[in-house]
């Protein structure tokens, strides 16, 4: 018996601190979760939304970021995955009467889909030409849907979906919906970011950096690029529809031609980029900032300019929206010219000096002993 | 029946042949060279080959199998396995996952023998060509020496049945140099069939038992290196018409 | 009804192929793929209008006529100015980095949006019209065709060739060409690749914007802070249509994209929310059959 525990207590231990392709302990990442958990214990429930939306986005941020990070497919337009999710669960429930928890996993086949069709032309692209075709795509699509008002709702969108996320739980209070809202959306982005992990550290995700890093020697050591650059966007539009189907039933109850702005294509390159593009916790870490900033910093810091000239001196109001955006994209911007690595991927590099690199050895050994 | 059939290879880029109606073949447990000056178009023969490059007309047989016009990595999964002139590493994987992109690949996955793990096979791999220590290191920090030896092992761990080698000894001091023929005349021994492009006279016509010579895209002489070291044709070639 | 199809579809193709030149010139001589082309088709615009209206106090003096001349180029340069600052200030740092690049120039398309937003008061109107600069109309055949967009038609051209001459005719052309082959070489030569991207960038916004004032004031007579979306996605899809480094092919398929759209807009009953799709699809379509466009990879000139 003592055996036993021993054998899964070193198991844990080195499942936490083994490193492996210079991905960081993930002791850290255990911790911050059990940090989020308790978060609402600290906080009052009604300023619980905005992380709410972080857990979503943080979703949408790593889908993104698998796509473009990882294997060097750069999509622009990653706002058509968010609104495929959103509209196939929101359709499939008006239309069919189906319940949720077939809407759900049915929106995110109709995810992979979408993302098998979308990336089949997307393959054969690269660089500038891929950029500008997955940024049109969001803006035509638009133009289809409204084309076909009847049957998309046109501006308004798809009558509000009724919140039937709790319906069994009619017990529920207000506050305490949301509390539950933001435990499922933790829980699923710590089950994405989880998949997500699994498949960066797998030999899949090895093949993954290679095609980013030189796709032709990738060729040449047998590797079949399409077929991986599709898999990866496969992946990609999956994680991308679920954080879109997410929050039509948490956030919006409605969903509307909003969804393909080009302003939700930005959202996940604000958080990949200010947490660090190419690590799976990278965009999640920016989308936390991302949506803590979005709510409380711009809203109190700026509230209006005044520029001095002389007699008629320019004083310009600013807006809560437009500031923020703007700021945020100079944010980006700025980001990308002084600090490409992002802040989370800093701080992380940063704590790795620390500490030492493991021999592979070493970790065979370990593994021999899990058998 | 020779491992490698070339037949009456072309290609054109606009109005200029790079390649002019080559045809050679290479049978098995060879080890061959090909020089020329540049411009020759060696590399893209080997462009040809591999499948980066489609010929305007012509056939590559590879194993008896026509392999003209298949894709690069298809190609590679059939056992005809290239290195790159300019090296191209998987800056930001360690070495040893250089090593373990190939083991991922079909014929990679297939020829694993079942004892060893895949970390293991390409932990010996980097043992093979002298890269050990520099196991975990990203490969951007490789030297280009080492980087030269990690190509080589890349490929080897495809387990080549034919090896195009694309100047192996590019960039190299003697040292390295040596080590590399080293290298290659163990790979041959092992039984791998090679083809050596390669501009250090050399080294390579230490290491080879028969020579083609290109220039302007066509094939103008094949030989013994002696034999061609004589050439007339090939020393006009190399050196000018002056002499 | 063909005749009609034919010029107007020649001059809205040739508006095109004014915005798509700007971007192809800048992505055949540096490689770089400057997506703020849409911006500046949309700050041209509203640059025109704010002038427009505010020089008439400055300089009350001048005839409307002169005013609206007067304000045409001065936004136009404004713009240009405003595009080689950009460039040298987010894109020359990261010459090489194609992904950055192009993340960076979304964020600065949304940036001058945003500033475009705050600075102009909500809810206001510009009122732009051709035939402002140049009223009535002209019949050319059985078409009558107003005057105004002729004359835009005739300014634009008179650019393209004006820029088709200094390429291929004054030494800047010749270190601009000798750029779009080999960048390294080129440097070698002595060419001063910062200031060349820099003026080169400058035109393209030139360009852009002047297409875009163009654009509003003979179709849709305001301005609106999305328009550079509509100005980025046909930027893209003429210049793929054409070929993704070629200045005669972004002026071909300018032309092929004005009468493609103008002939949908007839054939099919609310044509105008397809046309929104019809980048998209011509370029997938382009992509598919022939991925090179119709005039291949380098730069050429007419």
């Amino acid at each position: 018996m003592p055996i036993n525990v021993t054998k899964y207590l070193w198991k844990i231990y080195t499942e936490f601190t083994t490193r492996i392709y210079d991905i960081p302990p993930r002791m850290l990442g255990f911790l911050s979760f059990i940090i989020l958990a308790a978060i609402p214990l600290m906080l009052d429930p009604a300023k619980l939304d905005f992380l709410i939306i972080a857990n979503i986005f943080a979703i949408f941020a790593a889908s993104w970021d698998l796509l473009v990070g990882r294997t060097g497919q750069i999509s622009l337009g990653h706002a058509i995955f968010y609104a495929i999710g959103a509209y196939s669960t929101a359709l499939l429930y008006i239309y069919f009467k189906w319940p949720l928890w077939l809407t759900i996993p049915l929106s995110l086949l109709v995810g992979a889909i979408s993302a098998f069709v979308i990336g089949l032309p997307c393959l054969r692209v690269k660089g500038p030409y891929l950029a500008l075709l997955t940024f049109a795509l969001p803006f035509s699509v638009k133009g289809f849907i409204y084309y076909y008002s009847d049957i998309f709702g046109g501006d308004a969108g798809i009558p509000p979906i009724p919140d039937k996320l709790y319906e069994f739980f009619p017990m529920l209070s207000g506050d305490q919906k949301v509390i539950a809202n933001y435990y499922l959306s933790l829980g699923l982005m710590a089950i994405s970011a989880i998949i997500l992990y699994k498949i960066a550290t797998s030999k899949t995700g090895l093949t993954f950096i290679s095609i980013l890093d030189d796709e032709l020697a990738s060729k040449a050591c047998g590797i079949n690029v399409t077929k991986y650059k599709l898999m990866a966007f496969i992946i990609s539009g999956m994680f991308g529809s679920l954080a879109g189907t997410v929050y039509a039933h948490m956030i919006q109850h409605r969903v509307d031609p909003l969804f393909l702005d080009v302003t939700y294509s930005v959202y996940p390159i604000i958080a990949t980029i200010i947490g660090g593009i190419g690590t799976i916790y990278g965009p999640i870490v920016g989308a936390y900032i991302y949506c803590f900033l979005d709510r409380y910093l711009f809203q109190y810091i700026i509230p209006c300019i005044s520029i001095p000239l002389g007699d008629h001196s320019i004083s310009i109001p600013l807006g809560d929206k437009d500031v923020r955006m703007l700021l945020f994209a100079a944010i980006v911007v700025f980001l990308i010219i002084k600090w490409p690595r992002g802040i989370a991927r800093t701080i992380v590099e940063k704590l790795e000096d620390l500490e030492e690199p493991r021999e592979i050895e070493e970790i065979e050994k370990e593994k021999k002993l899990q058998i | 029946m020779p491992l490698l059939e070339v037949k009456n290879l072309t290609k054109s880029f606009g109005g200029l042949i790079a390649v002019n109606n080559v045809s050679f073949s290479v049978d098995e447990g060879e080890i061959v060279g090909i020089i020329g000056p540049n411009g020759a178009g060696k590399t893209t023969l080997y462009n040809l080959i591999t499948g980066y490059l489609k010929p305007d007309s012509g056939k590559i047989i590879f194993k008896g199998e026509d392999i003209t016009g298949l894709s690069p990595n298809k190609i590679a999964n059939k056992g005809l396995v290239r290195t790159f002139q300019i090296v191209r590493p998987f800056r930001h994987l360690p070495t040893i996952a250089n090593i373990l992109v190939s083991l991922n690949s079909p014929r990679g996955r297939k020829k694993i023998e079942w004892i060893k793990t895949p970390e293991r096979k390409a932990m010996d791999m980097l043992e093979d060509v002298g890269l050990s220590d520099l196991m975990l290191e990203p490969a951007e920090n490789l030297s280009h020496g080492d980087l030269k030896r990690l190509e080589i092992a890349r490929a080897m761990a495809l387990e080549p049945d034919l090896l195009l080698l694309d100047e192996p000894f590019g960039g190299l001091n003697p040292v390295e140099t040596e080590y590399m023929v080293k290298t290659i005349q163990r790979i041959h021994l092992d039984g791998h069939t090679l083809v050596i492009v390669e501009h250090k006279l050399q080294a390579l016509m230490k290491l080879v038992k028969r020579v083609l010579v290109m220039h302007y895209g066509e094939i103008i002489a094949e030989g013994k290196p002696e034999e061609i070291a004589q050439n007339k044709k090939v020393i006009e070639v190399y050196l000018g018409k002056a002499i | 009804m063909w005749e009609y199809i034919l010029i107007q579809g020649a001059i809205s193709g040739i508006i095109y192929a004014l915005i798509a030149i700007g971007f192809a010139l800048v992505y055949g001589i540096s490689g770089i793929s400057n997506l703020a082309q849409g911006a500046y088709f949309m700050i041209g615009p509203f640059l025109y209008g704010v002038l427009k209206e505010t020089l008439p106090d400055y300089l009350p003096n001048l005839s409307s006529n002169a005013i609206l001349v007067l304000a045409l180029i001065l936004s136009c340069v404004i713009t240009a100015i405003i595009g080689s600052a950009f460039y040298r200030i987010t894109l020359h740092p990261l010459l090489g980095q194609e992904v950055n690049i192009l993340i960076v120039s979304i964020c600065v398309c949304i940036i001058f949006q945003q500033l475009i937003l705050i600075i102009v008061e909500p809810g206001k109107t510009f009122m732009f019209n051709i035939g402002e600069l140049l009223p009535g109309k002209l019949s050319i055949g059985n078409v009558e065709v107003l005057k105004g967009k002729l004359l835009a038609a005739f300014v634009s051209i008179l650019f393209f060739i004006t820029l088709a001459i200094v390429i291929k005719g004054t030494r800047i052309g010749k270190a601009m060409r000798a750029l779009s082959e080999d960048i390294e070489a080129a440097m070698l030569m002595g060419v001063n690749v910062e200031r060349i991207f820099m003026l080169i960038s400058g035109i393209a916004a030139f360009l852009a914007s002047l297409s875009g004032i163009f654009y509003v004031t003979t179709t849709t007579y305001n301005v609106s802070v999305w328009m550079w979306l509509q100005g980025l996605a046909w930027a893209f899809t003429v210049v793929v249509l054409g070929g993704l480094k070629s200045l005669k092919g972004a002026f071909v398929g300018g032309l092929i994209f004005g009468y493609a759209e103008i002939i949908i807009k007839k054939v099919l009953p609310q044509g105008g929310l397809i046309i929104q799709s019809f980048p998209f699809i011509i370029t997938i379509l382009v992509l598919l059959i022939r991925p090179k466009g119709i005039f291949g990879k380098r730069i050429e000139m007419e």
